[in-house]
């Protein structure tokens, strides 16, 4: 029998997040996983980042967490996408080299001596007392633990479909979780079934890549770690390729050969990432689709076709690809498939990711409903901070909404639950402006620190780096500067111009600011932001203080929503099952009325909950037909019986 | 009060004495209750009234008959609560009103809190918040008028033009939106010239619904006219020959002011509260010294003053001095008694543009020019039926911070700012207009955005 502190299920995006976390916070881990190769694998698009996903990796790594580092060692196009506006969108994406990235990370957790490999699939939760105890492996083999991270993806009840083929698997060419499923499912908590897809795998020499359109990514790589100075790979293009009318009439011709469409798929996709039947049966009146095919690594042949994630026939597909401009020769090496698989709705879930249900269990990654790498690794990294941090006996890390994308994806989880894949929208973080990837470090590294996950190599930088935006904000404030039209006017007044930029003052020698060579554009972009948009951000920090008093009113434990006159049954249902803890999450469940928010917050204001209605029998009658004015209570008559007398 | 589950009673028409008086059961044992005051013997048929006689069990096992009344049975969910309601129409004396009430509580009923039928109706969702705050101002209303604007409020014309308004934004929204989200999709979601004209487009909207809401507040709150003078010019004869028309409302005879004197008359549909002063003059005397200064500080506040000089007497420095002191004021200038000889030399008025009215108070013909002098000061504009016109102070603030923000809006798409800075500024818009009416969640939104553009890869 082996004893952990933490034993982790699955060792992809989240799992791999969690593992590192909890042993560089000093917790002896156990990750458990099926076999090394497909550790980090990246079973769908070979690409990191992209909007509000790229802000998460830039989180995850200003925490301490590895995504950020990992993917700027392997990855070969580099995109900051919304370039063109404000800082608070500009999203970093990158293509990576799957291999090369697996491995990174591999060798990364291979390098922690309190990470112990365990091979194998696992079967059985072990509880005891409402709390994990252990894990079972399907050997018969017996972990104990004092805390169990499930990142176990689509893994649970997997079921693969290609055309009318069904067969039972994780990934392609992996075996689902059935046992695991099976004690997950005996601890009664609420499931639901999802559904998701990928697109066909072509070979690389069987492409005429002259006819095909480039896109290129920057020609100055944004790295996404604070830790990177510069990215050093080579740097690749992908290509654009559109669908055409004949790729549309062949779909159509086939629909009833696609699991999407034929009642064979009962589980529910994501809107965001529509497969290819979806896209022609929605949008009749789009002519084409894009097409991106995008290498899978440097020296690999395998080019993944971006945007045409498809379940039809394998010779469907076939036919399709090759009807497409330049891919009339190509060979498929993979069709696209749908994968459909149970998920844990994660209202079951606290804000630590710790279920509520049982003591110690926590569930990170698609297992929750999400889907995305990123989305996964966030996950996995507040799962393993939490989990060490509670079994050590400390407070658990619980960011707030205006403090990261992070906050923002688990709250959005837990309060609402998924009914399609989630996925993260910088649309759905209402105070956007404040979550920007340059002020990651300056919003979450010393949260990072205190838990003791962030190396004192970064730290020391950050505080480098936050001494230098200090320094720059105050000079920019004292320091008058005459604008090209004459003008004399301090330089943070001067930066409020529509069309002044920062750089040019500088270039101009106008003023001078303190920063690293490395991580210039950074270090300028937070001091300009800052002034150039400090009214929005005020009135963004006002509407998060005002947020925070309806955040702090606090519900306590086990109060009964049922017990609450007023509430109809539909929101004390959505209530009891998720359990809010402040007024402000239970606002945010679907379904709240504001006259139930209203009422529950009239509730927890006065404390305690009076008997209402009883005691009023006896008071003076009331016209209610009055709603604003009082009857005088001298009015009432004597109570007697009378015969009719008035006339009409 | 929150309770819903229990069935409450209450008299529904206004206090005191009326050709009919209505009591209101709402709950789920509305029907039973009704019944057993009944004695059982009426057959009920939905939203049908039935004559019948309420009668009450007297102490000796007796029956004795209240009154014969017309009942009207509402079953939920389909009543003004959402609850089974009952009302039952008797004749309007309080004691038999009372009588049925109380008959009501002992089989059963609570007596209604103030606003509870109303509140059920709004936690059973069967109005907005728009509209319960209309039910409010509709038994509040005093002048016909003032009940047709609330009633268009409770029929949700307001609601529907804002929910109109807040559509459009939220289209709006869901463009700018997708551009930020899905900048690779190869097309442009929505571009900077259409963003003003739609965000221009919507603060107009919002302007013609404020219009239609400072016309609506005076309806709703009615306006406060003084009638200013020296001594013996008229100014009672006025103010009881405009009350006098026999259309006063409301008699609220202020007790402590004991030469204040105020009427509430309806003129053309606006509560028009009149309010009579002592005649201002120097003096000395103590309890005159105390009139005028009130009279001062009533026309400081009116809306309207009301200038009555006597025109058979000449016009005299006091005079003089109160068309001077008046003349920052709204003010109606009335030359009275024109049945009398002109004493005026000259016409004292050549340098004023205040509105003037010849009258005679002490006539028919006299009055009616008064009263349209006064309409045509206080009622500029009548209010269409096709434009909501908003009569809640809540809801004219927040349309005016709505507008706010989108003008702000619309100021940073003209600096070329990029997108988020631009929905900053609309999305707090469209939280104001939607604590008029209701909620909507970032999940309608990309609803939204992937029912409308196909995104995705």
């Amino acid at each position: 029998m082996s004893h952990y502190d933490l034993v982790i299920i699955g060792a992809g995006h989240a799992g791999c997040e969690a593992a590192r976390a909890a042993a560089r916070m000093g917790r002896r881990v156990g990750l458990c996983t099926l076999s090394r190769e497909t550790v980090a694998t990246m079973p769908c698009n070979p690409a990191i980042g992209g909007t509000a996903k790229g802000h998460l990796v830039r989180e995850i790594d200003a925490l301490g967490g590895l995504m950020g580092e990992a993917i700027d060692a392997t990855g070969i196009q580099f995109k900051l996408l919304n370039r063109s506006r404000g800082p608070a969108v500009w999203s970093p994406r990158a293509q990576a080299d799957k291999q090369r990235y697996s491995r990174w990370i591999l060798a990364s957790l291979e390098r922690e001596p309190r990470i112990e490999w365990i091979f194998g699939v696992a079967a059985e939760i072990v509880v005891r007392d409402n709390a994990v105890r252990g894990l079972r492996m399907a050997d018969g083999r017996l972990l104990n633990c004092q805390a169990l991270v499930v990142t176990a993806g689509t893994f649970l009840n997997g079921l693969i479909h290609i055309g009318r083929e069904q067969r039972p698997a994780g990934r392609y060419g992996e075996p689902p979780s059935t046992a695991l499923a099976e004690s997950l499912k005996r601890l009664e908590f609420r499931w639901g079934r999802l559904k998701t897809g990928t697109p066909p795998r072509l070979h690389r020499d069987t492409i005429e890549w002259d006819r095909l359109e480039v896109a290129r990514g920057d020609d100055q790589p944004t790295p996404f770690s604070f830790m990177t100075d510069r990215i050093r790979n080579p740097q690749i293009n992908c290509h654009l390729v559109h669908t055409n009318e004949k790729v549309h009439a062949l779909v159509r011709t086939h629909l009833d050969d696609s699991p999407l469409f034929n009642g064979q798929i009962k589980g529910i996709g994501p809107r965001y990432c529509p497969s290819l039947e979806d896209k022609v049966v929605r949008f009749p009146g789009r002519e084409r689709h894009q097409v991106f095919l995008e290498p899978e690594g440097i020296d690999v042949e395998q080019i993944y076709v971006n945007g045409m994630s498809m379940c039809l026939p394998r010779e469907v597909q076939r036919a399709i690809i090759r009807n497409l401009p330049g891919l009339e020769a190509a060979t498929l090496l993979r069709p696209g498939y749908a994968v459909e698989y149970d998920f844990i709705q994660p209202t079951e879930l606290r804000p630590t990711l710790e279920t509520k249900r049982l003591k110690n269990l926590y569930l990170a990654g698609q297992v929750n409903g999400t889907s995305g790498y990123e989305e996964a690794a966030g996950q996995g990294l507040i799962a393993g901070i939490n989990a060490a941090r509670t079994i050590a006996g400390d407070e658990p890390l619980v960011l707030r909404r205006d403090e990261a994308y992070l906050a923002v994806m688990i709250d959005d989880l837990t309060t609402q639950g998924c009914l399609e894949p989630y996925r993260l929208f910088t649309s759905r973080a209402e105070h956007r402006l404040l979550l920007r990837i340059d002020n990651a470090d300056l919003r979450l590294t010393s949260h990072g620190w205190n838990i003791g996950l962030v190396t004192k190599e970064r730290w020391e930088r950050f505080v480098d780096r936050r001494r230098r935006f200090e320094q720059n904000l105050k000079t920019l404030r004292k320091t008058t500067v005459t604008l090209p039209d004459g003008c004399r006017v301090r330089a943070s007044e001067a930066i409020r111009r529509p069309q002044l930029r920062l750089k040019s003052l500088i270039d101009s020698g106008e003023i001078e600011l303190k920063s690293e060579e490395k991580t210039k554009i950074l270090d300028l972009a937070t001091v300009e932001t800052e002034l150039k948009y400090e009214g929005y951000l005020k009135r963004q920090m006002a509407a998060v203080e005002r947020e925070q008093q309806q955040a702090e009113c606090k519900i306590p434990q086990g109060f009964i929503y049922a017990q609450i006159p007023g509430l109809s049954a539909e929101v004390v249902e959505r209530l009891t099952q998720t359990l809010p803890t402040t007024l402000g999450q239970a606002r945010r469940i679907p379904g709240m009325t504001p006259a139930a928010i209203a009422i529950l917050g009239s509730l927890l204001l006065r404390g305690s909950k009076r008997t209402l209605g009883k005691d009023k029998q006896n008071r003076d009658i009331m016209h209610a037909g009055h709603e604003r004015k009082g009857h005088d209570p001298k009015a009432r008559a004597p109570r007697r019986s009378i015969r009719a007398s008035a006339q009409r | 009060m929150f309770n819903t589950d229990d069935t409450i009673v209450a008299i529904a028409t206004p206090p005191g004495r009326g050709g009919i008086g209505v009591v209101r059961l709402s709950g789920p044992n509305a029907q039973s209750i009704a019944g057993a005051l009944l004695g059982n013997r009426a057959q009920l048929k939905p939203r049908t009234a039935t004559l019948a006689t309420l009668e009450e069990i007297a102490s000796d096992n007796d029956t004795e008959r209240i009154d014969q009344v017309l009942v009207t049975s509402f079953p939920g969910p389909a009543s003004y609560t959402g609850d089974d309601v009952v009302e039952l129409s008797a004749h309007g004396s309080p004691v038999v009103l009372e009588a049925i009430v109380k008959a009501a509580m002992r089989s059963g009923a609570r007596l209604a809190e103030p606003g509870e039928f109303t509140l059920r109706g709004f936690l059973n969702g069967r109005i907005d918040l728009v509209q319960a705050e209309a039910v409010a101002d509709l038994v509040d209303s005093v002048t016909p008028l003032q009940a047709r604007l609330a009633y268009d409020q409770l029929e949700g014309t307001l609601s529907t033009e804002i929910r109109a308004i807040d559509t459009t934004l939220f289209d709006l929204i869901a463009g700018l939106e997708a551009s930020l989200d899905f900048p690779e999709e190869g097309y442009h979601f929505i571009d900077r010239r259409k963003t003003v004209t739609a965000i221009v487009d919507i603060s107009a909207r919002i302007s013609g619904l404020l219009a239609g809401g400072r016309r609506g507040r005076v309806i709703r709150e009615g306006r406060q006219v003084a009638i200013i003078g020296s001594p013996n010019t008229g100014k009672s004869s006025i103010f009881n020959g405009l009350v006098g028309a026999g259309r006063a409302i409301v008699t609220d005879v202020a007790g402590t002011t004991r030469d204040l004197v105020t009427e509430t008359i309806d003129v053309c549909g606006v509560p028009v509260r009149l309010v009579d002063t002592a005649g201002i003059r120097d003096t000395d005397n103590a309890v005159e010294v105390e009139g005028v200064l009130r009279a001062r500080s009533v026309m400081a506040v009116a809306d309207l003053s009301l200038l009555v000089f006597d025109q058979s007497r000449p016009f005299d420095n006091s005079d003089l001095q109160l068309l001077e002191e008046t003349s920052s004021y709204r003010r109606l200038i009335v030359a009275n008694k024109g049945d009398l000889p002109l004493a005026w030399s000259s016409d004292p008025f050549t340098a004023v543009s205040s509105r003037i009215v010849k009258a005679t108070a002490t006539t028919e013909a006299g009055l009616e020019a008064l009263r349209e002098a006064l309409t045509a000061e206080l009622v500029a504009e009548e209010p269409r039926r096709d434009s909501p016109a908003i009569t809640n102070t809540r809801h004219l603030d927040l349309l005016e911070r709505a507008r706010g923000e989108l003008d702000r809006a619309a100021q940073a798409v003209s600096t070329e700012i990029s997108e988020e800075f631009v929905l900053a500024d609309l999305q707090r818009a469209r939280a104001i207009l939607e604590e008029i009416t209701g909620q909507r969640t970032t999940e309608d939104l990309l609803q939204h955005i992937f029912s409308r553009f196909c995104i995705g890869k």
